[in-house]
């Protein structure tokens, strides 16, 4: 059930709805001004306080060289908007490239995930045998491991496979990540059993109840799954780094490294350089964040 | 989730299955240090964040060696300066290492114990007597005979300072401090004119701020350290003082050179070391400050100014030995050295390079005395970091003189505590 | 709920299939986290260092970690974090989540707003928050406007650690309360009809109705946020700086992890010690919530 819709759908009397419609609390009971007034308040304090810093960064990003960004009182809009620390970024680095290798990594990270986690979060949840609660410890014990201590490890695993220094050797070690295997456990657990039931009856066999009649019920967690899958492969500076060897196939976070190791004191620069990267993760969050929150409603979340 | 003790026997076998597939990693065949063969094949040439300023000047030189050697091909890769040590970890450890590698002499000397760096002393000890001597030596390990890397660019610069500052807290802005004394008391009058508000040192001492001060940093062996001496005990003494009067920036035991590198910039700190490079920097970012710059020298009580040394490192599994060594040496001879200290702000590690009169003649400029005197210096500095001193140890050192200057344990304490932790590293090492 | 037989027979149904579903994901998993944690718990008995091979040292490792200080440093300052964090973590999502639920326009757009921050990079967060708290940033320049004067959050030991925890909660606020939402959206309208018709006000109707309804959702949100914050690292390490801070005071445990088995010289085999000394806290914190799963299930 998604937190939305429900939300939504439930002002209760159709009469009283006409007259005002959306001024009314979840249990359909008319909101006073009063009341109104002071959660708004809240909302834009809350607003300022959450996404206040992103446009403080964006800000900065488009002051020029002359605007002083330090000055107290502070100047929250840029005097003389400009692109330039933009421009400057893509003459330092190759942003494009780097952008593009990111994507790669990203999607293919999205899809790994949320193919892998659906089958093996299907297996925990749906199917018996021996060794299921053996399979479950082995992705419990795997979200515990602190990743800062095993890199080296796993960088000589993926030299013996021959994939370091490619794209795949990045996307490898996060393919099918534990917590997002436990998620689908989750969400498929919750589904009734007589959905299923049904087709069995008529003969379908494990693959056609999971592909056809388990999976579409599911979603709104694998909205979940693949923003995660996607932040994740986006976000990652110190596996890429040790994985890859060749310029030519670095992703924007190794590139953004360059920019801060590079030009450290030029605040505006290093602003630009965060806004490329964060832009395309909340642009992707609002395209999906219907399904998203669907997600979170199906009890994907939950333990 | 109920877990069976059948089905946990099963995780754990599950768990310790792929440990029979444990290797302990490669020998992948070791190169021979017979570098006098036909210079051919292809090799691997790795910087250390270069590539953002100096692309074109790294695709020529390529080109180059490439044209003199029809046989041989060089792929170049550049690494961000984050994370540079455990990329090249990592690469050793897997037997990734590229042919020729960008270090400084900390990083080669747990390679060359790990036998992944090539004696040129084996090598290449005919292109010795291209270098200055110095450093030459300045990548030998102590405890191994042989020399790990070829001498690439080195680095030193003069004192940058604020003389408005100096003239509002009633110093003699054209008389900068020269001694460690003066400094000292410089940095007090500094501090007590400006209520506190104005810092002279943004750092606090690290292991070449010892070395500087005239601080014998090891035993004659080398084989512990011995900078826990009266010598050592004073500086922190003094450096104690000066936090407190706040003269020593309240900030330092926080600070990166980035974040003091601002701080000269927006006036907080008065004296910050720099080179040439910065001028520019200085210039463009905060004009104010360029009008009011003043330019001394590096304050020493040894009579030798710190340098940092770059080299390239030959990697002894190499599969091509002529080809690695000759590019090596390629990148650094005289001519190439020559022509990238005239891109940037570093001086050449070849002999008789710095009596270039690019390096002794005045042109009036800034720029061209800050080089004419630092490469003056560069004739008799030293690399006061010592080989050994490993990351783990400088931070043992950094957070024991923190925990003095905030008066929670005296100067002494904290320099026999780092002492004690840095043998103990060394040791294991 | 299906009959007995449904279920079983659903579950039943062929036996090499579930191998094939979890092979991929065990695949991964196993070669990639789990093989190098064995060798890591390998190593935790060897004194290894980076490029030289080990030797076995029994438990030496673990007997180090009792005289060293930074060892108690850190778990002074990764135990601080979840106790400070986790309550801030488990009572501000679910105001927050109050405050949003009810559906007034524009109530969509804040939702999406408010969890911004989760979506945003950690080092991206890091970048914004150290510019933000930087001696002439934002923060500070409000600061001194408003006559408060400047303050040292980058500086000192423990408002550093304070900054830290609060980038923690204000990256987490979001991802909690969407939690809560999906729990609040559970709680059965007709509770807080009777409530109101007793004459329950809105502070009396929140304590007795909305509270025990996600006290299960709460102990869940205290399980997984206590396990993040023990193994606390970018946070710490991007505000702070690699060293932890004046003095590595405000070193955490991953990050001594990172600092002493990392790099050229790095001590693997005393890194790995620390590395399982954290695997067990995060056991024994996971426990909890495996616990307060089998309850909610029960």
């Amino acid at each position: 059930m998604s937190v939305l819709e429900k939300v939504r759908t439930e002002p209760a009397d159709p009469a009283d709805r006409a007259r005002e419609r959306r001024l009314t609390d979840q249990h359909g009971r008319r909101v006073h001004v009063g009341e109104l007034l002071w959660r708004y308040v809240l909302l834009l304090a809350v607003l300022a306080l959450t996404v206040g810093p992103f446009l403080w960064q964006l800000s900065t990003s488009l002051k020029g060289p002359t605007e002083d960004i330090y000055s107290s009182p502070p100047s929250f809009l840029p005097g003389h908007p400009t692109l330039h620390n933009y421009t400057r970024v893509a003459d330092t680095i190759p942003v494009w490239d780097y952008a593009l290798n990111s994507l790669k990594v990203a999607a293919a990270n999205v899809v790994t995930n949320c193919v892998g986690s659906a089958l093996a979060g299907y297996a925990l949840a749906r199917l018996r045998y021996r060794g299921r609660g053996a399979t479950t410890l082995v992705f419990v014990l795997a979200m515990l491991v602190p990743v800062e201590g095993i890199v080296i490890a796993q960088f000589t695993t993926m030299r013996e496979l021959g994939l370091n220094n490619t794209l795949i050797g990045v996307v490898l070690p996060g393919a099918i990540g534990a917590m997002n295997v436990l998620l689908m456990r989750n969400a498929f657990r919750n589904l009734p059993y007589e959905i299923e039931e049904a087709a069995y009856v008529d003969g379908a066999n494990v693959w056609q109840r999971f592909r056809r009649i388990a999976l579409p019920s599911v979603k709104g967690t694998l909205a979940v799954v693949a923003i995660f899958a996607f932040m994740g492969a986006w976000d990652d500076f110190l596996w890429p780094l040790i994985v890859l060897s060749d310029p030519s196939k670095f992703t924007l976070t190794i590139g953004l490294n360059y920019l801060h190791g590079t030009f450290a004191n030029d605040e505006r620069l290093v602003a630009a350089g965060t806004v490329i990267a964060v832009a395309p993760l909340i642009a992707l969050f609002a395209c999906l964040q219907r399904y998203f929150f669907r997600g979170v409603g199906e009890g994907a979340v939950k333990g | 989730m109920p877990i069976s003790r059948r089905a946990l026997a099963a995780a754990v076998a599950a768990l310790l299955l792929p440990l029979s597939a444990c290797g302990s990693g490669d020998d992948g065949g070791a190169g021979s240090t017979d570098a006098s063969g036909k210079v051919e094949g292809d090799i691997t040439f790795q910087t250390w964040n270069l590539r953002a300023n100096f692309k074109s000047y790294f695709e020529g030189l390529i080109a180059d060696f490439e044209h003199k050697y029809p046989g041989a091909h060089v792929k170049w890769v550049d690494q961000p300066a984050e994370g540079y040590p455990d990329k090249l970890s990592a690469d050793a450890g897997g037997g990734t290492l590229p042919d020729v590698v960008n270090v400084s002499p900390d990083l080669v000397a747990p390679l060359a114990k790990a036998g992944l760096a090539m004696d040129l002393d084996k090598a290449a000890a005919k292109y010795k007597s291209e270098y200055l001597d110095g450093a030459w030596a300045g990548h030998q390990v102590p405890g191994l005979s042989g020399t790990y890397a070829f001498p690439w660019y080195l680095n030193t610069g003069p004192l940058f300072y604020n003389k408005s500052l100096f003239e509002k807290a009633g110093l003699d802005a054209d008389r900068p401090p020269k001694t460690y004394d003066d400094l000292f008391a410089d940095a007090l009058q500094l501090a007590k004119k400006s209520g506190g508000k104005v810092a002279t040192l943004a750092n606090v001492p690290t292991i070449e701020d010892f070395g500087r001060y005239g601080v014998p940093l090891m035993n004659k062996q080398g084989t512990a350290f011995a900078f826990n001496n009266t010598k050592g005990i004073e500086l922190l003494t003094k450096y104690k003082e000066l936090y407190d009067a706040k003269a020593l920036d309240p900030q330092a035991l926080t600070a990166t050179p980035e974040s003091s590198g601002k701080k000269f910039l927006t006036g907080a700190v008065a004296m910050n070391p720099g080179s040439a490079l910065d001028l520019g920097n200085f210039k463009k970012n905060a004009p104010g400050l360029y009008k009011n710059i003043g330019i001394t020298d590096q304050i020493t009580s040894t009579g030798h100014v710190n340098m940092y040394v770059m080299g390239l490192m030959v990697n002894s599994r190499t599969k091509h030995t002529p080809a690695a060594v000759a590019f090596a040496h390629f990148v650094t001879d005289a001519q190439n050295q020559m022509s990238f200290a005239k891109k940037v702000a570093i001086f050449p590690s070849t002999a008789g390079s710095l009596d270039d009169p690019y390096f002794t003649k005045q042109d009036g400029t800034d720029e061209t005395r800050v080089r004419v005197a630092a490469a003056k210096s560069l004739k008799t500095a030293v690399n006061y970091t010592p080989v050994l001193f490993s990351d783990q140890m400088k931070t043992a050192l950094r957070n024991e003189v923190a925990k003095a200057l905030q008066g929670k344990q005296s100067p002494k304490a904290a320099l026999d505590n780092a002492v004690k932790a840095a043998d103990r590293l060394l040791q294991q090492g | 709920m299906a009959t007995p037989t449904a279920a079983t027979r659903i579950r039943r149904q062929l036996r090499t299939s579930p191998w094939l579903f979890a092979a991929p994901g065990l695949l991964v998993t196993g070669a990639f986290v789990l093989y190098p944690f064995v060798s890591t718990l390998v190593n935790s008995f060897t004194d290894r260092r980076t490029l030289l091979p080990g030797h076995f040292v029994g438990l030496a490792n673990f007997r180090e970690l009792l005289h060293d200080d930074m060892f108690w440093t850190g778990l002074r300052n990764s135990t601080l974090y979840v106790l400070c964090v986790v309550p801030a973590l488990v009572v501000l999502p679910l105001l927050l989540a109050l405050l949003v639920q009810k559906n007034i326009p524009g109530i969509t757009f804040f939702r999406s707003a408010f969890y911004t921050p989760v979506v945003a990079s950690i080092v991206v967060v890091g970048l914004i928050w150290v510019w933000l708290l930087d001696e002439r940033g934002l923060v500070n320049a409000l600061l001194e406007t408003v006559g408060i004067g400047r303050v040292g959050f980058l500086s000192d030991q423990w408002l550093l650690l304070l900054s830290a925890m609060a980038v923690t909660v204000w990256k987490g606020l979001g991802y909690y309360m969407i939690i809560y939402l999906a729990a609040l959206a559970n709680v059965p309208r007709e509770l807080h009809e009777a409530a109101a018709v007793d004459g329950a006000g809105a502070v009396r109707r929140f304590f007795s109705v909305t509270l025990p309804a996600v006290r299960s959702t709460m102990v869940l949100v205290a399980a997984l946020s206590s396990v993040a914050a023990f193994k606390v690292f970018s946070e710490v390490y991007l505000m702070a700086g690699p060293s932890g801070g004046p003095a590595g005071e405000d070193t955490t445990l991953v990050m001594l992890v990172q600092r002493t088995g990392t790099g050229l010289t790095g001590r693997v085999g005393y890194a790995s010690a620390l590395s399982v000394v954290v695997f067990v806290v995060t056991v024994a914190l996971m426990l909890l919530v495996l616990r307060a799963d089998r309850k909610e299930e029960a």
